[in-house]
């Protein structure tokens, strides 16, 4: 028996809430979120012999450290190390939508796309190549419609192959030539200076770039 | 290599790349990656050519438009403020609240002829009870008509776009949406408003909220201006009072700006906010709104009105309240309403806003025979249009009450900082009153 445990991500107002119940049922459970006072949801779900457990992260648009929401959805990805994380992406929104997945791929997540409310977007006529976006991000994509529990046996599916597979994506966006030369300096600096540290140096670099008050805090605290 | 280290090469890439893109780094960030996901998304996804346009999309497009948001909004809460205020003579489509203050005061008539004992305790029951916790009950349905208003300019999706509007607004004095939502909280009472500002992150952005938001205009504030406008503002009630509404607001800016300058320095941080799209707000569920936030001023009138009331008439069945008042009236003199009744409302009002009104209520006993306490105000106190004004002011910008201070207290977590709220506002209060007094006497 083998257990697997995802993250559950998204923007506000995508279906999340929805599909943590479809997937978890009335096995749930609700507490805080340590030394803050956001709900954390967690529940389980057994699949092909998989014990599944879901945590439900905050809503979230980005990964900034603005919102203490921002800060809980990265902290937990990077800390307690999910197996994966399930992006729950609004199809109607989907270029908006996407900042948030970029940016888990980006921290070194292992991703699942789930592309929900595909009625909506067909509605709009938003033609939407599944196979393609999953080509050229380099993860698996599921269409979902939440609402009608339709495609949650298909993310379920999948959930269990990629927890059998490794983690060997190297995600990076091109940030352009200049920014992409002070991120390699700044990486190989972390690299000498840090011995062990759950976040990836490339990502610290450009987090720093970013002036993050967090990264900046732990870059501190390893001294 | 340590830790300063690489904070030091990271101080010198930034003033490198700031040389070459501007100050502001964190967009070109973002730029590049909304760049990545685009182009990943040119053979992905395929939109029609012309979007459908929703309903919410073409409301929007007016109600948030650049030049008309605002003006939107005013006129809005201009016709609210008519179903406020009992009309003045005869019949017109804004006089719910006349309705329900007539019944009222019939009920509470009523029982005053009922009062069958005499001596101090039948002086208690009718000027110190009736008089006093009953001149606040009368206002009652008007603060539970502007709630219901409120809620269903919430439940439609429009209160969401208000605080939109007002971001563009606020982003000039250093704020943003996100305490827009605080402030626009604000109109129902205070303390739910400040607790609100949890969700601002920013420290400065946070404490700004919080110092500034009592000088948004309560429910509490309201039954004091129906006081005194039906007297001294007949034919404009509702525009004096939509005016203090939004002098209020001005004024909240105004101190943001300050202290965003002044004590609390720094960029805004960004915000994001989601339009939710527009339904038609159900009935029921509009009133349910109102009654739980309204709920609390009822509650009050039975508990801690009541006790101010009751304490009020006792000090004055002894004489010993004009004494009290008489020692600080002079204070208010520059304001123009250096009388002791004033002082002590103005002291009562910490406990309560609407507690000024029972105070005046337990003074001036009797006051509904003789055509209301405004009626009384005018012929004992003097009072005209401008002091009656000069008043209003002063008690929507000195500090809600002491619950509201409790709670800056407890969410700043400081005593230094609640103090520093109360001289403040007291502060800006009497130079406020001062300056309309004074200025406004040179013209009348």
């Amino acid at each position: 028996m083998s257990e697997v445990t995802i993250a559950l991500a998204g923007n506000p107002n995508t279906g999340k809430t929805t599909m943590f119940n479809n997937l978890t049922g009335a096995r749930q459970h609700v507490g805080n979120w340590p030394g803050v006072t956001v709900e954390k949801k967690w529940g389980g779900l057994k699949h092909q012999g998989y014990d599944i457990n879901v945590v439900d992260l905050p809503g979230v648009y980005s990964l900034t450290a603005y919102s203490p929401d921002e800060v809980i959805a990265r902290r937990f990805v990077v800390e307690e190390r999910p197996d994966m994380v399930v992006d729950i992406v609004d199809a109607a929104n989907l270029e908006r939508n996407l900042y948030l997945a970029v940016q888990f791929l980006e921290l070194g997540a292992k991703l699942i796309i789930a592309l929900n409310m595909t009625d909506v977007a067909a509605s709009r006529n938003h033609r939407i190549d599944a196979e393609k976006l999953s080509q050229r991000l380099g993860v698996p994509v599921v269409r979902t419609v939440a609402n009608r529990n339709q495609g949650t046996k298909e993310l379920l599916d999948c959930i269990v192959n990629l927890g059998q597979s490794v983690n060997d994506a190297d995600f990076r966006i091109d940030y352009g030539k200049e920014i992409e030369r002070e991120i390699k300096n700044l990486q190989e600096i972390i690299q000498k200076s840090l011995l062990s540290l759950n976040y990836s140096p490339r990502w610290l670099a450009i987090k720093l770039l970013e002036e993050d008050d967090e990264v900046t805090r732990i870059v501190q605290g390893k001294g | 290599m340590s830790p300063e280290d690489i904070l030091h090469s990271k101080d010198e890439a930034l003033a490198r790349l700031r040389a070459s893109f501007g100050e502001d780094l964190d967009t070109v960030f973002a730029g590049r990656r909304y760049g990545f996901i685009s182009d990943a998304l040119r053979e992905v996804l395929v939109k029609p050519k012309k979007e459908k346009v929703t309903w919410t999309e073409r409301i929007d497009r007016v109600v948030l438009n650049r030049f008309l948001g605002i003006p939107i909004f005013l006129a809005l809460m201009w016709i609210i403020f008519q179903f406020v205020t009992p009309a003045m003579g005869g019949a017109s489509m804004f006089t719910i609240a006349g309705y329900f203050m007539d019944w009222i005061d019939e009920g509470f008539g009523w029982l005053g002829g009922q009062v069958g004992v005499g001596g101090w305790g039948g002086a208690l029951l009718t000027d110190g009870i009736i008089g006093g916790v009953g001149s606040v009950i009368i206002f009652i349905p008007s603060i539970f008509i502007l709630f219901f208003f409120i809620s269903l300019l919430e439940d439609s999706g429009y209160m969401a776009r208000v605080a939109f509007v007002m971001d563009r607004a606020l982003r000039r004095v250093g704020l943003h949406g996100r305490s827009a939502v605080p402030m626009l909280l604000g109109f129902g009472c205070n303390i739910p408003a400040i607790m609100a500002t949890r969700t601002i992150e920013s420290k400065r952005d946070r404490m700004t909220t919080i110092l500034v938001n009592p000088f948004m205009s309560c429910g509490a504030r309201l039954p004091i201006y129906l006081m005194l406008v039906p007297t001294f503002f007949a034919a404009y009630q509702g525009t004096v009072i939509f005016g203090l509404y939004v002098i209020g607001v001005l004024v909240a800016v105004g101190a943001a700006w300050l202290l965003r300058s002044t004590l609390f320095r720094g960029p805004p941080a960004p915000f994001v906010m989601e339009l939710p799209p527009y339904r038609l707000p159900r009935f029921t569920e509009a009133l349910v709104h109102m009654w739980e936030r309204g709920k609390w001023f009822l509650v009050r009138a039975g508990t801690l009105i009541f006790a101010v009331v009751i304490l009020i008439w006792a000090l004055d069945y002894t004489g010993a309240l004009e004494s009290i008042g008489r020692a600080i009236d002079v204070l208010f003199s520059p304001c123009g309403f250096g009388q002791w009744q004033p002082a002590v409302g103005l002291i009562t009002a910490v406990l309560a806003k609407e507690a000024v009104v029972g105070t005046f209520g337990a003074i001036f006993a009797g006051a509904e025979e003789v055509g209301g306490l405004g009626f009384i105000i005018n012929f004992e106190l003097g009072w005209d249009s401008l002091t009656a004004f000069s008043f209003m002011l002063f008690t929507l910008l000195m500090v809600p009450c002491v619950a509201s201070l409790g709670v800056i207290q407890r969410e700043t977590n400081s005593w230094r900082w609640m103090l520093f709220a109360l001289g403040f506002t007291l502060g800006v209060a009497w130079i406020g009153s001062t300056l309309v007094f004074q200025i406004g006497s040179l013209f009348i």
